[in-house]
């Protein structure tokens, strides 16, 4: 509500300058709103013209909104780790990369000041499979894993289980993953990586671009299924981050530079902020997310682009002789492409609204089906009505050339 | 001989020496051949000529829409020449154009088609609505003002941009056959409407028309052919002319078409008391017609003092003998009264009238001979 409150806010300052701007054009005072009724005039064109622009719009919506939604899917557990800073290996270009690195560096985290604590994660994305206990059809999971003792996860049904996730074997999934996963609640038993597994409970978290799924596990348990060969007495795991709570009164950068300078060159420290930024990164322009959902929105924008111009143009044409007479009479270039401009911008929020009525509803649906956390937010609202109003504007400059070019001569 | 300019009423339009070329290189195409001709404020003249003589081409020349290659247009003290585009656009605030086709915005109600003119012209917001459907209501269409214009017929159509044309009281008025698609009636209002704007506001129209009925009305009929002007008629001067030619015995024999054609060349010119008309001693290049005030002959005695020898008034004429007899002036004549108002004829015309016709020379020489 506050993002929607604070964007309504921002589109009054924006009309109000639109406003300040509109009493008098080029030296004329404006008396007859040309631009709207030019856009009135002819209600089937009207309506042929909205539905071309509101399906733009409504497909320039999905695809940004899809695209946001595929991002926050990916930065979900991020928001979900209860830390301050995060190690991992220096090559570690993403969360769902396995690239472990070795625990003792923990240790040396711990001696730096600032720090309250420093806690292991465990992941596996490469070898998981799970099991569906209804079809028992196996899926490729995301398997994630801590020391009971040391929680580090915000799930709260997490925290509630882990006494119960030091017994053996244990684990708890996602009650969010795809439905392909199957039904898993408290006492199911099913199979991870071919052994077996009792879930204790649930916790929600959703799928991603890459996992359809996860499970949570203990470190014990994660080891026993997923460690390359038994652990000899004393030796410690490889593992995957680093959580790193920094201490009340210590600033979060000035333990991350301590802690850098503790850490020899092949450990990577970074703030959470900063490791959303990098997977926000990574899914904008290494993964499929991006360029696919680009794609799409860039195809919306030439198809509304097209409409808004043949509608435009076919309109322009037919008027070019008034155009022209407009011209004889006094009225300046500026005049002419305002009014043009400003047509434009009336028919792309004519066609946006609707195309955004349609668009909330499809996404209502279209979350519970992909279970993704699509939504319409005020920033993909706000990025569909800009390009929205781009590609109208875009198609009006490229329409108004013929106007320009009339030549009041030739009317008589 | 006294600068004309100084005696000719307020000049609208002033035309001098304009060419106009279209196209460029090796397909440029000359369509104006200096053309001049002055218009005064208040008279409605109408333009003729075949298809393709250019009226129309000088038409948007005077209005500003075209930019003006050689020659000098002059309209409401304004020159055209040189100017940079932005100028052209605003001087064409000050014209109301009225165009064969209506060219209004179907989107628009007639009132507010009207008030896209006024927009331009400065009206306040609170009188627009006012002066539109007055203009509207003096046209015939107050119960239309909020009419699209596909609820309207043709002719109300064309009354609507004629109203468009109007509203800004402009004082020049162009106009392409705005009567072309009107019915009688509706002919009728528009065509009043325009001779009324002449005679009580002192606007100028000029029109491209072929229409009789407007003709009828009209206060100069210029006539194009080829990109020039071949005939500039001011009818009110001509009719007087003919009434006062035919009183002198000079020309009483000449048959109507031969005295029209006379007229025709003869040029208005007034002069303020004391003025010099002609010089004795200089050489002849007009014959007068006073068509007002009084004009005092004066000869030098042999002591070179000046003296009054006659006074002519309105219907008398006096510079003819030194055109002639190819002799210089044989007197001066001097406006003597406050405003003397002559019909000039000029020395190349009146010999052509001699020349072409017989009777007219031989009436002439007859009354010449009969004055020695």
């Amino acid at each position: 509500m506050g993002q929607w409150a604070d964007g309504a806010a921002r589109i009054g300052r924006f009309a109000a300058a639109l406003r300040s701007t509109s009493p008098r054009r080029g030296g004329t005072r404006r008396a007859v709103p040309l631009a709207w009724r030019n856009m009135l005039s002819d209600r089937r064109r009207l309506l042929r013209s909205i539905s071309g622009i509101a399906f733009a719009a409504l497909l320039m919506m999905l695809q940004i909104g899809f695209r946001n939604a595929f991002i926050d899917s990916a930065l979900q557990v991020l928001y979900n780790i209860d830390g301050d800073i995060l190690i991992t290996s220096s090559t570690k270009f993403r969360f769902a990369a396995k690239d472990p690195f070795a625990r003792r560096q923990l240790y040396a985290a711990h001696a730096v000041d600032g720090v309250a604590w420093a806690r292991p994660i465990y992941g596996e994305w490469n070898l998981a499979i799970w099991k569906n206990p209804q079809t028992r059809k196996t899926y490729s999971t995301q398997v994630l894993a801590f020391d009971p003792d040391q929680p580090v996860f915000l799930f709260p049904e997490v925290r509630d289980h882990l006494e119960q996730l030091r017994q053996p074997d244990t684990a708890l999934s996602d009650r969010k993953a795809r439905r392909s996963y199957g039904f898993a609640d408290a006492g199911t038993v099913t199979e991870l990586t071919r052994r077996e597994i009792r879930i204790i409970g649930n916790f929600a978290l959703g799928p991603d671009f890459t996992a359809d799924g996860t499970v949570i596990t203990s470190d014990r348990t994660f080891l026993k299924f997923f460690a390359p060969r038994p652990l000899a007495a004393g030796e410690l795991a490889d593992i995957e981050f680093g959580v790193v709570k920094v201490r009340p009164g210590y600033a979060i950068e000035t333990v991350q530079q301590a802690l850098k300078q503790a850490l020899p060159a092949n450990i990577a420290v970074r703030t959470k902020a900063e490791w959303l930024a990098l997977e926000t990164d990574f899914q904008n322009t290494v993964s499929p997310v991006g360029p696919i959902f680009m794609l799409g929105t860039a195809i919306g924008f030439i198809v509304g682009m097209m409409i808004s111009y043949q509608v435009l143009y076919t309109d322009l044409s037919d008027q070019l002789p008034q155009y022209a007479t407009l011209k004889a009479m006094g009225y300046e270039n500026t005049y002419l492409v305002r009014a043009v401009l400003e047509q434009a911008s009336f028919y792309a929020l004519a066609g946006f609204l609707p195309g955004l009525a349609v668009a909330v509803g499809l996404a209502h649906v279209l979350a519970d089906v992909t279970l993704l956390p699509l939504r319409m937010s005020f920033e993909t609202v706000a990025t569909t009505f800009a390009l929205t109003l781009g590609m109208c504007l875009f198609a009006a400059a490229l329409a108004m050339r013929r106007v320009l070019a009339a030549d009041p001569a030739d009317v008589f | 001989m006294t600068d004309l300019g100084t005696h000719e009423p307020r000049t609208t339009v002033r035309v001098d020496n304009v060419n106009y070329f279209f196209g460029e290189g090796e397909s440029r195409n000359q369509v104006l051949f200096d053309n001049c001709i002055e218009i005064e404020a208040g008279q409605l003249v109408v333009m003729t000529g075949p298809s393709g003589s250019g009226k129309t081409t000088l038409l948007t020349l005077i209005g500003a829409l075209r930019s003006v290659q050689s020659g000098r247009i002059e309209i409401l003290d304004h020159s055209l020449s040189g100017l940079r585009r932005a100028e052209l656009i605003a001087m064409r605030r000050n014209i109301g154009f009225i165009f064969q086709m209506h060219n209004l915005f179907d989107s628009l109600s007639a009132l507010e088609n009207v008030k896209m003119a006024m927009q331009l012209g400065g009206c306040p917001a609170s009188e627009m609505r006012r002066r539109g459907t007055e203009i509207l209501e003096r046209l015939g269409l107050g119960h239309r003002i909020d009419h699209k214009p596909r609820a309207l017929s043709g002719g109300q159509r064309q009354r609507v941009a004629v109203a468009r044309a109007l509203v800004n009281r402009p004082k020049l008025v162009l106009a392409d056959e705005p009567t072309a698609a009107l019915d009688k009636d509706s002919s009728r209002i528009v065509v009043n409407l325009l001779k009324e704007l002449t005679t009580q506001e002192g606007c100028t129209v000029m029109m491209v028309t072929h229409d009789n009925r407007i003709l009828e009305l009209a206060d100069r009929i210029v006539n194009m052919v080829d990109g020039t002007i071949t005939s500039d008629v001011v009818l009110r001067d001509a009719l007087m002319i003919c009434e006062f030619l035919r009183t002198v015995e000079l020309f009483k024999h000449l048959t109507p078409t031969e005295l029209t054609n006379v007229a025709e060349k003869m040029k208005r010119q007034r002069y303020g008391q004391d003025e010099i008309i002609i010089r004795e001693g200089e050489p002849g290049e007009a014959f007068y017609l006073i068509s007002h005030g009084s004009v005092d002959v004066r000869r030098r005695g042999t002591d070179a003092e000046e003296r009054r020898v006659a006074t002519l008034g309105a219907g008398n004429f006096f510079g003819e003998r030194a055109l002639i007899v190819n002799e210089p002036r044989n007197a001066s004549c001097v406006a003597a009264s406050e405003r003397v108002e002559v019909f000039a004829l000029d020395k190349a015309s009146f010999k052509h009238a001699l020349e072409t016709s017989a009777s007219f020379k031989e009436q002439i020489q007859t009354i010449y001979f009969q004055r020695q």
